[in-house]
This record gives C-alpha cells, structure tokens and sequence, in this order.
C-alpha cells in the first residue's frame, strides 16, 4: 500500500477513537443533569460534560478539514457499526432512562470517569510527541482543561474509596465492572500496529502500562479485558444504537434543517 | 435537606484572585463535606468561565464573624474631628496660586527673547 495512504487511514482511524470516546462519555455524562449527589456536583459535572463534548468537536473538526464529511453528519448520521468508542463509555449509567425511573450509579459513574480520564491523559501526552502537527496541537489544548477533570474525578475516587464500608464495596463492585471494559480503551483495533509504527501514538502495551503505574499508587489490582464487543473495529452492545437515537432524535427529524 | 444532610454538608466560603497582584476577593459559599471537595466545586461551579489565578475556599465555622452584640459594640461617637476633611481647602488654594502665575506673557511666549 502507498505510505501516505496507509498513514492517512491510520490518522482518520485514531481520530474517530479519540472523537468517539469523548462524544458518547460526554452524553452518559448529560444524562446525570439534575440527578447528581447534590446541586454543586450537578453543575460541575454537566461543565465537565460540556467541555468533553468541546472536545469532540474538536476532533470532527479535523475530520471534516481531512475530508470525512460535515461534523453534523458525522455526529448524527452515522450508523452504530462505524463508531470507533470503546464500550466503556457506551454503557449506561444504571437501570432505567433519563425519563423514566433513572436508577444511575454513582460509584460506577465516579470509576469510569475517573479511569477513562486518566486513560485519555495517557493516550495525549503519547499523541503530543506524535507525527501529525494539527492533531498535537488539539491534543495540547485539550489536555489544560483535562488536568482540571483528572483533580475532580480523582478527589471522588479516593474519597469514596476511603469512605464508609458501603461506599468502598460499591467501588469495588464498580471497578469490577470497569476493568471488564478497559482494555477496550486501550486497544487501537484491527490498524493499531500500524499506527504505533507510523509513531501517531506509542503501542497499546506501553499506555497500559503507564496507566497502571499511576494507578498502583492507589494500590489496586485488576486486570484490563475487553468483554462486550470490540468497539474499535465497530462491535457494539445495542446501548450505542439507542444512546445514538436519542443523541440524533431532533436531527433526524428534518435532516435537511439549517443549523 | 435533612437533619443528618445538614452535618454531613458544610457551608465554605469562597474567595479568589484575578491575577496573581489583584486582592483576595469573596465570591460566594457553596455546601461540601469537606476542603478538597469545597475546592473543586469551587473550581467548576464558579469559574468556568473566567480566568482565575488563585482560589481559596474556608469554612465558614474556621472564619471569625462579629456577633450582633459586637456590632452593638463597634458604634461609636462622630469622629469627624479626626479626620483631615478641614484641609480639603488647600487644594484649591494651591490651583488658584498657580494660577495666578501664568500671564499672558507665559502662556503665549515673546516678548523677552
């Protein structure tokens, strides 16, 4: 294959992972608005939505200036099988909808967030030595307002983790679930060696291992799988079909609408 | 809020700094159950926006707040005699001196040369 192609194919599919991910734990996140712990987390979390979802918009932009099509469409009018997220961040935040009987759980919310974050600090400080000058330049941007995230899921974490008997088995309990899906962060999918090669990002093994450096400080040992699917290579649970439906809803109305 | 919510949750009081030179000033309280959460509530509920160089947040318990019996106590007399308000005059008096000065010579030049 010509080289350029090949490094074209890889960037555009790094991007999608990177936009993917945020874009999905951006909306889990808009669905805890008026139903976080109290008033001050509320607000403060649904910022933090915002900004990951600022993030993802950055990311599209790029796609839309390498020729993947208008940001709208690739937001809104994508089937389920060409998202690149893991499927940590598809999965919902407990039983019921936003609508009806929300039974969201906290603990998990604060362990997935908490994780993901620190996985995406990984995953751009290895990108800021990239190959690609634009997509540094975002990943720099994006990463002021990641520190502030990393301080605010890190103080919840440890926190809860410290805490009563109660709150320390739900974390537990949380971060069982979480590690089933982590890997799936991690991977690069089907291209992923190539990208290593092409140095847009170091391999998966070593942002593992970087990942589990900080986290040992915290003294916890799990191990990363990749349980429900394979979202890299677009293998889905049906919760990224119906988070997309609810996501595109208005959109899909009168797709022909002007924003 | 409930009984039990009330010990659990405590008032702090927020406070920050424009840049690193301007003075501290209070912005608002917030309910936290302890100093690092009270700092990142602050963080997000209050400058999302705008930037901040510095934030402080204390609880409101640790601040030292008069009491109305020490208000009561803080009323005193008309101190006006202390004050410097009697020379407030000198200012003008300085104008109208310089003022004085300035001749048509002065201001238009010539004349001498």
């Amino acid at each position: 294959m010509d080289e350029s192609i090949e490094y074209r194919e890889c960037l555009i599919e790094l991007i999608y992972q990177l936009a993917d991910d945020d874009f999905l734990l951006a909306y889990r996140g808009s669905e805890w608005l008026g139903l976080a712990p109290h008033i001050e987390e509320d607000v403060a979390f649904a910022s933090i939505s915002q900004d990951l979802m600022g993030h993802a918009a950055l990311y599209y932009g790029l796609l839309e200036e390498l020729g993947e099509g208008k940001i709208d469409h690739l937001t809104h009018n994508r089937s389920p099988e060409y998202f690149r997220n893991a499927i940590l961040v598809e999965l919902p935040n407990g039983t019921g909808t936003y609508l009806e009987n929300p039974s969201y759980d906290w603990a998990f919310t604060v362990v997935r967030n908490y994780f993901y974050t620190l996985a995406k600090k990984v995953r751009l400080d290895s990108i800021k030595k990239s190959s690609y000058e634009p997509l540094q330049h975002i990943v720099q941007k994006i990463s002021i307002e990641m520190s502030y995230h990393m301080m605010h899921w890190e103080v919840w974490f440890k926190q809860l983790i410290s805490s009563t008997a109660e709150a320390k088995s739900r974390m537990e309990e949380a971060m069982s679930i979480v590690f089933e899906e982590l890997g799936g962060v991690f991977s690069y999918g089907r291209i992923g060696d190539r990208m290593a090669r092409l140095s847009l990002i170091e391999s998966e093994e070593v942002l593992k291992e970087r990942w589990m450096v900080y986290l040992n400080k915290e003294k916890i040992q799990y191990s990363m799988k990749m349980k429900q699917g394979d979202g890299r290579n677009g293998i889905h649970t049906p919760h990224l079909a119906e988070a997309l439906a609810t996501l595109s809803e208005v959109y899909q109305s009168v797709p022909t609408a002007e924003w | 809020m409930s009984h039990k919510d009330s010990l659990f949750y405590e008032v702090y009081e927020v406070f920050s700094k424009k840049t690193d030179t301007s003075s501290l000033q209070h912005q608002f309280s917030l309910l936290a159950p302890n100093q690092e959460l009270a700092f990142v509530m602050a963080k997000e509920n209050f400058f999302r926006r705008e930037q901040v160089a510095d934030i402080w947040v204390v609880k409101r318990d640790h601040i030292k707040r008069m009491s109305q019996e020490e208000k009561e106590a803080m009323k005193h007399l008309e101190k006006n005699y202390r004050e410097t308000k009697g020379y407030g005059y000198l200012k003008k008096k300085w104008r109208q001196y310089e003022q004085e000065q300035l001749t048509e010579k002065d201001i238009m030049g010539g004349g001498e040369g």
